[in-house]
């Protein structure tokens, strides 16, 4: 069966060509759509590692970005408003930061996995207060306390799982060196992790999971990066009236100073929208594309059984039966089908290979991959059927008809 | 075939007074695809005298239609020598074959292909649209002057399928004389009538061949109407016979 | 000839309905799309209010300052200082203009939190931008030289603020600053960077004078000449500009560069990821927008030219005919072409109308806060050059197939095989 339909399809090459190259472009329109849904919702999965609702980031920062000289008393500012926003009864407990969760911007560095391959992380500030205000899982070590005070030598961090797995694998990481080692050799002041937090990811959700670090900060050393973000859990239910409360407070400690409240939900949805309309608009677009694929194949094998008349009407007299005709018309759909879909497959594979996808697990590619087969097989069967049945309904006599 | 052969024989410049209108040397046509080679004709030697009415008879598979073909210039010989009113056709450009159907040849088919989208006016006037510089005005009354010729001209605004198969033949007959061709080629143009419709078409290309002095080579199986014509050549296996 | 062929591209299409649908379902889609983005680049390139003049105006957005070993790089928007000390009295020009890039800041009106874009501008910015004013006039230089706390709002904010009544002389508080309501304007689109705001205030309203010693800051310049004639020399003489440039610690950062461009040739800088040192390179980003147009355009064209060429089997007869009585192939190909264009044309006009309704339904999310997209008649023009490009694109291979079919193949309906 398989080889008379492999040799019918050959005959028609030329027509058959051009539904495969259809077919083709097809595969690959859909995979980039679906790997971008698949990788997304594998992200999603992931715990997030901190809680967003009722807390709010303050962005404080003088209103032209922060000059070099005054950084004393820029640190001695911070402590003030970090001090006034403690006075309120709604705000529970406070911390500081340098970028808050879902915020705009990122501080990134490399590291070397135990492989030898270079990754990236993310990286922020922390006071003790942060673990608290967001609820973050500290599962192996501490978190930053004041036993840390004072340590010279070496720079207390705190890292996530992910980072301790790709550097160290099944090792404690627990008194560990994660700097990163410079270039021209000289000395690294050493990042000691004291402790292993589930996770922290500050882009959201949908973003890539990577590894994470935080550096200790006390608002008291003036030539560390300093902080540009108060950030505090208040009582639930607490509400617009009082951010404006609050705002004219710290406004009044600070004046020449730019200051913006923003509940992390707010900040949230912004993100999540930035990830979900792309993905949204391509997905629209696809779907399109593809409804327009299947018609126009409908009609493509339409026009193919009706000019096939003659060929079929003479396996009916020889004795086929509809069934048979059935399954051949759709066999032979396949069958095109599988040669489009195995170029694309083909085609697709080699991202992976050449490390393009690097940042995606192979198990979400293989995902990938095998929905948008059963998504390309499911509209080549859905646009075969019709003109498989037409092609039932051909009487035996026409073929003799035909001239 | 004796006068056939005697005009063939001479070259060709120094016969302007024989009138030939269509003359075939030589002729083989052999259609070549992966595996095998499957001869159509051979060795076909023709000459039709401008004004002359002749028919090619034989059954079928014996290459009369090809031969017709490749005289209407719509297929190429493997090899010998084709002539159309003193044109040899030895550049098969298709341009140049086209301007030559364009304006010594018209066709006359068994199952008339009249575009049925087309109304019979616009069918009638198809030729004259491959001419350049011919207005709509002059393709509606040179249309109209057609279909007078065949007795259509109240039929103009209708389309083909509301038409019988006689007149649909008719409509065939004026869009292959539209364009006024020395040639007309007929294949089997009464195989898809009843008797009767057959006779009037084949009097009305009686006519066309009297009046207008069309010269009208016509591919038939059916010897009654063979007959009325002045000569019958035979083909049997793609060779002529006698 | 023309008429006889349309006639017969009408009778095709009402013949086969269902081909004809999917067809025309597949153009006007297609077309829909394109639409959808060329009418998004002309809100953003083209010109509209307040961008009347943008044919005549340069800017200067994005500068790059280098360290000593050139490892570092620090890119952003220009200081007060560069453009105020260096940048004064350029030759062959009309007006220039200091403005900053609109920010988020937060007003809290009667319990509720209200967000704006806040952008800060000197006098002259209303000269070289044409606001279409609903109420008041804008901020003027005497404005920004004392220093008066007024601003221009659009009429989204006067909405918020006082319901739509009128708001000249009346005051809004914006990140704990006061201002007197001068002016009320249409909404700009947020798709027009530079004008964009909710909210315009003088620049010396900032809260600090630190602004007024830094060479890098947010600060975008815009230069307005009496025609685009005069851009060569204004550009080199920014060039010649920057060279006076002294650094406040050249151990830090001893080398900057930046372009006067056109706002076209900013877009382009984002699109191809060009760095603040080198020349703009609008080309290639117009190279890029046409490579993903037809990287979208593939799918369609691949399966209209796929129904074509399977519709081919329809018209044997008449391509017969045809031939027979004299066309020649490339008349033949004209002809089809031609069936092609006219039903993607039909196809343009379903699409310009569904294009109408998408426009709509995505200027009603707040993803391009305050877009209108008007089809204006520029769009109109590209929808046609589309419409017609895309309708030769897939036209020209079955009509090239169409016409290599055998004369004599093609009377006895037997194309099985294709073309000899």
């Amino acid at each position: 069966m398989i080889r008379h339909l492999l040799k019918l399809v050959w005959n028609r090459k030329r027509v058959n060509f051009l539904i495969m190259v259809e077919i083709f472009f097809s595969f690959i329109v859909v995979f980039a759509v679906i790997f971008m849904a698949v990788y997304s919702f594998d992200n999603y999965r992931k715990p997030l590692g901190f809680r967003y609702d009722d807390v709010w980031a303050i962005r404080v920062q003088n209103s032209q970005g922060m000059p070099e000289e005054d950084k004393v008393n820029q640190l001695a500012t911070f402590r003030a408003l970090l001090a006034a926003t403690k006075e309120f009864p709604e705000v529970e407990t406070a911390a500081l930061t340098w970028l808050a969760p879902y915020g705009r911007g990122d501080w990134n560095s490399g590291r070397k996995s135990k492989d030898g391959s270079n990754f990236d992380i993310g990286q922020n500030l922390a006071s003790d207060d942060l673990k608290e205000v967001l609820g973050l899982k500290v599962i192996r070590g501490r978190w930053f306390s004041r036993e840390d005070d004072g340590v010279k030598n070496y720079k207390p961090v705190v890292i996530n799982q992910k980072m301790a797995d790709m550097m160290f694998g099944d090792e404690d990481p627990i008194g560990k060196n994660v700097a990163e080692p410079s270039r021209d050799n000289k000395p690294v002041e050493e990042l000691r992790v004291v402790g292993v937090i589930e996770d922290y990811r500050n882009r959201g959700e949908f973003a890539e999971h990577r590894g994470f670090m935080f550096f200790r900060h006390d608002l008291q050393n003036s030539t560390e990066i300093h902080p540009q973000t108060i950030i505090i859990r208040v009582r639930p239910g607490t509400t617009a009236a009082f951010e404006e409360k609050l705002l004219k407070r710290l406004q009044a400690e600070a004046s020449e100073w730019s200051i913006e409240i923003r509940p992390l939900t707010e900040l949230r949805d912004r993100m999540l929208q930035q990830y979900l309309v792309p993905i949204a608009a391509f997905g629209l677009i696809a779907a399109f594309l593809l409804v327009m694929v299947g018609l126009g194949l409908t009609g493509v094998l339409w026009l193919n059984v009706t000019q096939r008349t003659k060929e079929i009407g003479l396996r009916r007299a020889k004795g086929a039966t509809r069934h048979r005709i059935y399954r051949q018309i759709l066999g032979e759909v396949l069958l095109i089908a599988s040669f489009g879909v195995l170029i694309g497959v083909i085609v697709v594979v080699q991202f992976p290979l050449l490390d393009f996808f690097a940042f995606a697990d192979p198990q979400i590619f293989a995902w990938a991959v095998g929905i948008s087969l059963v998504m390309i097989y499911g509209l080549a069967i859905l646009a075969g059927i019709y003109p498989s049945m037409l092609a039932t309904r051909v009487v035996p006599a026409e073929a003799l008809h035909y001239e | 075939m004796t006068t056939t052969s005697a005009a063939i024989s001479q070259p060709l410049d120094t016969q302007a007074g024989v009138e030939l209108m269509i003359r075939l040397e030589e002729v083989e046509k052999v259609y070549r695809t992966d595996r095998i080679e499957t001869v159509a004709l051979t060795n076909v030697n023709l000459a039709v005298r401008t004004g002359e009415f002749i028919s090619i008879m034989g059954p079928s598979g014996s290459g009369k239609s090809t031969l017709l073909n490749i005289i209407g210039l719509l297929d190429v010989p493997s090899s010998g020598k084709v002539v159309i009113n003193g044109r040899t056709i030895n550049s098969y450009s298709d341009r140049n074959l086209s301007r030559v159907r364009n304006e010594e040849i018209g066709f006359i088919f068994q199952t008339f292909h009249l575009i049925n989208d087309l109304s019979v006016q616009d069918n009638v006037e198809i030729p004259l649209l491959y001419r350049r510089s011919m207005t709509g005005g002059e393709r509606r009354r040179l249309a109209q002057e057609a279909l007078d010729r065949v007795g259509l001209s109240s039929r103009v605004h209708h389309f083909p399928s509301q038409l019988s198969g006689g007149q649909q033949q008719r409509v065939a007959i004026a869009r292959a004389i539209v364009g006024k061709p020395r040639v007309l080629l007929a294949d089997e143009p009464t195989g898809n009538l009843d008797s009767q419709m057959g006779d009037e078409i084949m009097d009305l290309l009686e006519g066309l061949n009297e009046q207008a002095g069309t010269t009208i080579i016509m591919v038939t199986h059916d010897p009654r109407q063979a007959e009325k014509t002045e000569r019958i050549h035979r083909l049997f296996d793609g060779r002529q016979v006698n | 000839m023309l008429i006889n062929y349309l006639k017969i591209a009408v009778k095709v299409l009402m013949r086969r309905k269902f081909f004809t649908f999917i067809s025309l379902f597949a153009i006007s889609f297609t077309l829909v799309i394109l639409m959808i983005g060329v009418s998004l680049l002309d809100s953003t390139f083209g010109p509209g209010i307040p961008e009347t003049r943008i044919d005549r105006t340069l800017g200067i957005f994005k500068i790059e300052m280098r360290c000593p070993e050139e490892e570092c790089t620090w890119i952003s928007p220009g200081g007060y200082k560069l453009f105020n000390r260096y940048f004064q009295n350029l030759p062959n020009i009309e007006l220039m203009s200091l403005s900053t890039e609109a920010d988020l800041s937060y007003s809290y009106h009667q319990g509720e939190k209200i967000p704006s874009y806040l952008k800060r501008t000197d006098g002259e910015f209303w000269k070289i931008m044409e606001f279409s004013f609903v109420e008041g006039g804008p901020i003027t230089t005497e404005d920004e030289r004392n220093a008066n706390f007024v601003a221009v709002i659009n009429t989204a904010t006067r909405h918020k603020f006082f319901g739509d009544q009128q708001a000249v002389g009346r005051t809004i508080e914006v990140d704990g600053q006061r201002f007197r309501v001068v002016g009320v304007v249409d909404n700009v689109p947020y798709l027009r960077q530079i004008p964009f705001a909710d909210i315009w205030v003088p620049i010396s309203t900032y809260k600090t004078g630190l602004y007024r010693d830094q060479l890098m800051g947010n600060f975008i310049a815009l230069i307005m000449a009496p025609s685009s004639a005069d851009f060569p020399a204004i550009r080199e003489e920014v060039q010649a500009r920057l060279k006076q440039v002294e650094f406040p610690d050249p151990k830090q950062w001893n080398q900057i560069s930046a372009h006067a461009e056109t706002f076209f040739e900013r877009s382009s800088r984002e699109m191809t990821g060009t760095p603040a040192r080198e020349a703009s390179q609008p080309l290639r980003a117009m190279v890029l927008i046409f490579a993903a147009i037809m990287l979208f355009m593939l799918l369609p064209t691949i399966n209209l030219i796929n129904i074509n060429v399977s519709r081919i089997m329809e018209r044997a007869g008449e391509i017969g005919v045809r031939k027979s009585f004299g066309a020649s192939s490339w008349t033949l190909v004209g002809q089809f072409v031609l069936e092609n264009v006219l039903l993607t044309l039909i196809g343009g006009a379903i699409g310009l109308i569904l294009s109408r309704f998408a426009l709509d339904a995505i200027a009603k999310t707040d993803f391009f806060p305050y877009a209108s997209f008007q089809l204006n008649y520029r769009i109109f023009l590209y929808g046609l050059a589309m419409a017609v490009f895309f309708g030769l694109l897939s036209g020209v291979y079955p009509a090239w197939r169409m016409s290599r079919l055998h004369p004599v193949d093609a009377l006895r309906g037997a194309v099985q095989g294709g073309v000899r």
